[in-house]
C-alpha cells in the first residue's frame, strides 16, 4: 500500500497503480482521451496532466501525465491547480484547432472555457486526434489490421496500402472505442462494411437478428476455442435459453424434493 | 515491376527472417527496386511474421522508403533554413523547369526524381543539392545546368 495525498485528501493505492486510475477511483475527474482500460497507457493526448510535488521538494512541483505516472509514497497531487487548468486549456486549444467540428472535443474544450481555438483551425480535417486507441485495441484483440501511416503532419490511421485490410474481422473494437467517433461503419442487417471491407453478419438461428461477423466468429472459435455453434445464436436468445434451462432445473429439483 | 521471388527470398534469408530485421529488410528491398512494391510488403509481412499493418506503418514513416518507383537519378534539394535563405526556392524552381516535373515527382521515362529535404547538415555549403547521394554545395542556377547535364 502506498499513501499519498490527492487534492488535500489522504488516499491509499496499490504499488504500481497509475495516478489517473487512483484519482478517478477517489472521485476526482480528469479528462483523458487516449486512455483505455484494455490497453497500456500511451501518453498521447496530454489531457490527463496533473501537478505533483512532495514536502521535500521545497516548493518545486512537476507536471506529469497521470495515465503514465505510477503512485509514489508521500506524493502530493493536485488535479485542478491553476497551472494544470492552464495546461489543459492549451492542449484543448490545439485539439480544437485540429478537430474544429468534433462535438466531443468542442464539448470538452467548452468545459474549460475554450470555445474557439486561438490557432489556425484545420480545414476539412478528419477529427482524428491520433490517440492510437483504435490501432492499439485492434492489436490487443489480436488482429493488428490497421496502423498509423506516415508521420508528422501527414500521419493518419489507415489500413495497409490504404486498401481493404486483409487482417480485419469487422469486430468494431476500433470504431466503438474512438473518442471522437470518426471510424465509420455500415450495418445493413446482413452485412457490415468497415475500412472498405464487407463482412457477412451471422443471423441468430433462433430470432434471425444479426449477431457478429462470420470472420470474427471464426477467429474467436479458432483462437479462444469457443465452439462455432455458440455464435449462431445471439446474446439475447442465449440468455432466454439459460433462463429456460434454469427454470427446468428448478422444476426438477421441486419434483425430486417431493 | 520486375519483382521476382528469388531476390526477396534472398533478402529475407540474409536476415534469418527475424521480425527485428524489418527495417533492414525494407532497406534492402528499397535498394533492389528503388521503391517498396506493394506485393513485396505482403511477402515481407509473411516472411518475418510481422503484421502487414506494421510493415506498412514503418514503410510510410521513414523518408528513405518510397512506395512509388523512383527515377534512376534522385535529385534532392535541401530546403532547410540556411539553404532557403541562400536561394533554395529558385534552385528548386530551376530544377523543376529543367526536368519538367515538380518536387516529389518522377519523370515518365523513370530517369529523374526530385525530392526536397530539410537540412542535410551541410549548411556551410548552402544551397545544397544532392544527386544520388553525391552532395553539391554552393549551387548556382548557372551551375545547375552543368550538374544535371552531367548525369
Ligand atoms: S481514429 Fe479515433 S481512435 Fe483512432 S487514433 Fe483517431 S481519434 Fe484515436
Ligand atoms: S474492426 Fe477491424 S480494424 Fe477495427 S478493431 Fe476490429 S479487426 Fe481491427
Ligand atoms: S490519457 Fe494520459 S496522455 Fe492521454
Ligand atoms: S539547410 Fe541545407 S544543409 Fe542545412
Amino acid at each position: 500500500m502506498v499513501e499519498l495525498t490527492i487534492n488535500g485528501r489522504v488516499v491509499h493505492a496499490n504499488e504500481g497503480e497509475m495516478l489517473l486510475a487512483v484519482c478517478r477511483r477517489e472521485g476526482f475527474r480528469i479528462p483523458a482521451l487516449c486512455h483505455h482500460e484494455a490497453i497500456e497507457p500511451f501518453g498521447a493526448c496530454r489531457l490527463c496532466m496533473v501537478e505533483i510535488t512532495k514536502k521535500e521538494w521545497k516548493g518545486w512541483s512537476n507536471y506529469v501525465t497521470s495515465c503514465l505516472y505510477p503512485v509514489e509514497k508521500n506524493l502530493i497531487v493536485l488535479t485542478d491547480s491553476t497551472k494544470v487548468i492552464e495546461l489543459r486549456k492549451t492542449v484543448l486549444d490545439l485539439q480544437l484547432a485540429r478537430c474544429p467540428n468534433s462535438p466531443e472535443i468542442r464539448q470538452l474544450a467548452a468545459e474549460y472555457g475554450v470555445n474557439q481555438t486561438s490557432y489556425e483551425p484545420v480545414v476539412d480535417g478528419d477529427n482524428c486526434i491520433l490517440c492510437g486507441i483504435c490501432t492499439r485495441i485492434c492489436e490487443k484483440m489480436g488482429f493488428s489490421a490497421i496502423s498509423t501511416v506516415g508521420r508528422g503532419h501527414d500521419k493518419v490511421v489507415a489500413p495497409p496500402l490504404k486498401e481493404a485490410p486483409p487482417d480485419c474481422v469487422g469486430c468494431l473494437a476500433c470504431s466503438l472505442n474512438c473518442p471522437t467517433h470518426v471510424i465509420p461503419y455500415i450495418d445493413n442487417g446482413s452485412t457490415r462494411i468497415i475500412w472498405g471491407r464487407t463482412f457477412e453478419l451471422i443471423k441468430c438461428s433462433k430470432c434471425g437478428k444479426p449477431t457478429i461477423t462470420r470472420d470474427f466468429a471464426e477467429s474467436l472459435s479458432k483462437t479462444k476455442s469457443i465452439p462455432a455453434e455458440y455464435f449462431e445464436v445471439c446474446d439475447e436468445c442465449h440468455r432466454r435459453e439459460i433462463s429456460l434451462t434454469m427454470g427446468s432445473i428448478a422444476n426438477w429439483e421441486r419434483e425430486a424434493a417431493k | 515491376m520486375s519483382h521476382d521471388r528469388g531476390k526477396l527470398e534472398a533478402i529475407f534469408d540474409r536476415y534469418s527472417r527475424q521480425p527485428e530485421s524489418l527495417i533492414a529488410v525494407l532497406q534492402d528491398i528499397q535498394k533492389e527496386y528503388r521503391y517498396l512494391p506493394g506485393p513485396a510488403l505482403l511477402e515481407t509481412a509473411e516472411a518475418l511474421k510481422v503484421p502487414l499493418s506494421k510493415v506498412f506503418s514503418v514503410s510510410t514513416f521513414y523518408n528513405a522508403f518510397s512506395l512509388t518507383p523512383k527515377g534512376e537519378t534522385v535529385v534532392r534539394i535541401c530546403v532547410g533554413t540556411t539553404c532557403h535563405i541562400r536561394g533554395a526556392k529558385v534552385i528548386q524552381q530551376q530544377i523543376e523547369n529543367m526536368l519538367g516535373i515538380k518536387a516529389g515527382e518522377t519523370t515518365p521515362d523513370m530517369k529523374f526524381t526530385i525530392e526536397v529535404v530539410a537540412c542535410v547538415g551541410a549548411c556551410a555549403m548552402a544551397p545544397v543539392v544532392a544527386v544520388n547521394d553525391q552532395f553539391h554545395g554552393g549551387v548556382t542556377v548557372a551551375g545547375l545546368k552543368r550538374l544535371v547535364k552531367k548525369v
